[in-house]
């Protein structure tokens, strides 16, 4: 298989990372072709993962041989698919173009998946896709978050359903604070789950805790969304959004672009926070750096609107893959 | 400015304060009835002798005018003669504004053609009516209530002024010194269109702000017009009202200036005609807020006419919002090099509504900077919104910096817009931009909130009052601030939730 195949790809900054797997006494995954170019886990040590280290501190007593056993952390032992994409085709509404051509994922819960590949590849449209851009047509295929539908829901539906994207170049939104925003969308959660809706104040006690996570001040909430924002403070605010609504599935579309080393560094470390064992994250990248930060379990190689190549954990991504 | 001042009224500026100083100051009260045969002389003299050449409706109006006015017998003063002489002749060649006439050429005023057009006569006792102020908390404001174009001193609270500023009645002026300055100044405009000259003509009083030399009002003066006398929707009477105001800002002086128009009742018909002239002297700086929030049956007509002077600024922030007809001509001269004005405005229509902006900034001189912002919103499908932005940068008027910029939100298919924002440039060296949009709220914004869980409904709604933030949170104070936005909101959210 091709995916286990790169776990020989030795390179300085993976071979930590194969040491500690090494170390498990029982790394145990059993991985299934359940289509051409995905991977599906039928058994994971999920219940034992550090949020903060979520892929390479699995442990011995999971679980392959015993899937029923009770969990360490109280999670549910036997994992859920929190989305599968099926064949997945798209085009661009306007000019018709197919960008999409077939895209297979699953991922389960408590995982972290990155997506790399050259620019034009697909790998943003297929974010985009995933929340439902307006700007992109499903042609073909099935994606199922959660148990539902995902391509039946209105954009705000899949948000509320537990999806989340930062974006790549978020957009400003002159006249309305962060404050204000922020308030919106919190409100619409709770709106959701039948909780009373926060007022201004209230609201202002839960989001300092949040601020402090990315690692703002308070001056952020005043200003108004993205306006004026640094490329930093942009994805800065994307994962502060992220901290304040929480997703089950976050998908982070290219959140290092644009950063510094500290920036990234930080953000990085941000959404490692924001993590725990049954959050599970997509992150498109070029760059094996946000790797480093946010460590991914799977990484899958997009090319021509497909996922072509999958591997498993750490591996040190052929050069020929950095675009740039 | 004197120069052109004296051009344009030169005689009667020198002659009439004399007299005036004569009445009140030395001469009995049996030389009052003789020259109030004198003023209502004027009457007949200057609406008879081309009667035949004008416009009979707008002679209607402007001898119901006349007539109200010159039956409160306390209300003579040489400026207020002056001023409706001088308007009485310049309505003899105007005619009520059709679609074929430029200036109106997207401006329906036929409702209030269609109308019976009543004067106001000056009610003393309205100083009874209590005009509850909503709620803000403005008492730390000086503010002048005027009612019907008619200061309301027990409503107002001038006590915190400085010292040699005089805010009030073009009557009450006590130094001769500021009564020749308003002399000099008031009416002192070329561009004269019907609506300024039926308000001179119509107004029962000028109300004056002179701040001298040097002087810092430290807080905005809250000018609030309210309108009492009003007739029922349907019925063909529309009284109308003529409140004026004259700012007279010395050299290096400084003062805000806040107008607020407030409509009341919903179900109320009038015509409020207004006119502010500003004359800001070398270096001053005057801060203008214009609300209008009229009832939604009112018609509305306001002129802003302002001259700077070299180093002068001015700032407007304008937010209107109500009247079934309102139209904004405002007019900036500049009269001397490095003027700074800056224009806000915002205007929205929630109902089956024309909001009209006619402005007009003039530079004659070097190295002005001027920036206009216009935002609007067509929220209705019967909403008309029109713009006509004129800019001129003359010969002289070498390295200005000009910026305009109009944005319009269109929301409904069948609202219209008619924007119109044109620079006439013939100085070489200047730097000027202007643009123009008219859309629908931005997909990616709206998409953005959207991934955000934020409802469809919710998203737009807090997008199409963003649109006016910009110029709202130009506001002066916070609580007007606040008050304002309010009221946009509501707007836009009738029954919020």
């Amino acid at each position: 298989m091709a995916s286990l195949a790169n776990f020989s790809t030795i390179s300085s900054s993976s071979a930590a990372h194969l040491s500690s797997i090494r170390n498990s006494s029982s790394n145990s995954f059993l991985l299934t072709k359940s289509s051409p170019n995905s991977i599906k886990l039928l058994s994971t040590p999920r219940q034992c993962f550090n949020h903060r280290r979520l892929v390479l501190k699995a442990k011995a007593n999971s679980v392959i041989d015993a899937p029923t056993t009770s969990s360490i952390d109280g999670v549910s032992d036997s994992p859920k698919v929190l989305l599968e994409v099926k064949d997945l085709t798209a085009k661009i509404a306007d000019s018709g173009s197919q960008i999409l051509k077939g895209v297979n994922l699953v991922i389960y819960e408590g995982e972290i998946h990155a997506i790399m590949g050259k620019n034009g590849s697909g790998k943003s449209t297929f974010s985009k896709v995933l929340v439902g851009h307006p700007d992109y047509e499903v042609t073909g295929g099935t994606v199922v978050f959660k148990g539902e539908n995902l391509l039946d829901m209105e954009p705000e539906e899949r948000s509320l359903a537990g999806l989340f994207m930062s974006f790549q170049s978020p957009v400003e939104i002159p006249g309305v604070s962060n404050n204000d925003f922020l308030r919106m969308a919190y409100n619409a959660r709770r709106k959701k789950l039948d909780l009373p809706e926060l007022g201004p104040l209230e609201f202002y006690d839960y989001i300092s805790r949040r601020l402090k996570i990315v690692n703002m001040d308070t001056n952020f909430l005043n200003r108004n969304v993205n306006e004026g924002f640094s490329g930093g403070e942009k994805k800065r605010n994307e994962i502060l959004q992220l901290a304040v609504l929480g997703a089950d599935l976050a998908i982070l579309d290219e959140i290092d672009s644009g950063l510094d080393v500290d920036a990234l560094q930080d953000v990085g470390e941000a959404v490692n926070e924001l993590l725990t064992p049954q959050k599970s994250v997509l992150m498109v990248t070029h760059y094996q750096r946000l790797l480093d930060i946010i460590k991914p379990k799977f990484v899958h190689i997009m090319e021509d609107g497909k996922i072509v190549k999958t591997a498993l954990m750490a591996l040190r991504v052929n050069p020929q893959w950095h675009p740039d | 400015m004197a120069a052109a001042a004296s051009s344009t009224f030169p005689a009667p500026c020198h002659h009439l304060p004399q007299l005036h100083q004569n009445h009140t100051k030395s001469l009995s009260s049996l030389f009052k009835p003789k020259s109030r045969t004198t003023n209502f002389s004027i009457r007949p003299l200057s609406i008879s002798p081309k009667a035949s050449l004008s416009d009979p409706f707008v002679l209607q109006i402007a001898e119901t005018l006349e007539d109200s006015n010159s039956s409160s017998s306390l209300k003579q003063s040489p400026i207020l003669q002056k001023l409706r002489e001088s308007s009485s002749e310049s309505i003899l060649s105007l005619s009520w504004p059709t679609r074929k006439d430029e200036p109106f050429r997207f401006t329906d005023t036929s409702f209030i053609k269609n109308s019976q057009i009543s004067s106001i006569s000056p009610d003393p006792e309205s100083t009874l009516i209590d005009f509850e102020s909503d709620g803000d908390d403005d008492t730390q404001t000086p503010n002048i209530v005027i009612v019907d174009g008619q200061i309301v001193s027990s409503l107002s609270k001038l006590d915190e002024l400085p010292d040699n500023v005089y805010v009030g009645s073009v009557l009450g002026i006590d130094s001769d010194e500021i009564r020749e300055k308003v002399m000099k100044f008031v009416s002192n405009f070329e561009d004269k269109d019907l609506f300024w000259s039926l308000n001179g003509i119509g107004a029962p009083d000028v109300t004056i702000v002179f701040v001298p030399s040097d002087c810092f009002v430290e807080k905005p003066l809250l000018f609030r017009f309210y309108s009492h006398e009003t007739s029922e929707i349907g019925s063909s009477n529309l009284p109308m009202s003529n409140p004026r105001v004259l700012v007279l800002v010395e050299k290096g002086g400084e003062v805000g200036i806040v107008e607020e128009y407030l409509g009341g009742a919903e179900d109320k018909c009038y015509w409020v005609n207004s006119v502010m002239e500003v004359l800001i002297g070398e270096g001053g700086k005057v801060s203008h807020t214009y609300v209008q929030q009229q009832a939604p049956s009112a018609a509305h007509f306001k002129w802003t006419s302002v001259r700077q002077e070299s180093s002068s600024t001015y700032k407007l922030v304008e937010v209107s919002s109500g009247g079934k007809l309102s139209r904004h001509n405002l007019q900036i001269q500049q009269v001397g090099p490095d003027t700074i004005t800056e224009l806000s405005t915002f205007h929205i229509c929630v109902r089956d509504q024309t909001q009209d902006l006619h402005s007009k900034l003039i530079l004659d001189h070097p190295r002005g900077v001027a920036e206009q912002r216009h935002k609007c919103i067509a929220a209705h499908p019967r909403s008309q919104v029109v713009f006509d932005g004129n800019i001129k940068v003359n010969r002289l008027a070498q390295q200005t910096d000009a910026a305009q910029l109009s944005r319009t939100l269109l929301l409904e298919d069948s609202a219209t817009v008619n924007m119109m924002p044109n620079l006439q440039i013939i100085a070489n060296d200047v730097s000027c931009s202007h643009g123009a949009t008219v859309c629908d709220v931005d997909d990616d914004q709206l998409f953005y909130l959207l991934t955000r869980g934020i409802d469809l409904a919710t998203a737009r709604k807090s997008l199409i009052f963003a649109f006016g933030t910009e110029v709202m949170s130009r506001l002066p104070c916070d609580s007007l601030q606040k008050k304002v936005e309010r009221h946009i909101q509501r707007l836009l959210d009738p029954t919020p939730s």
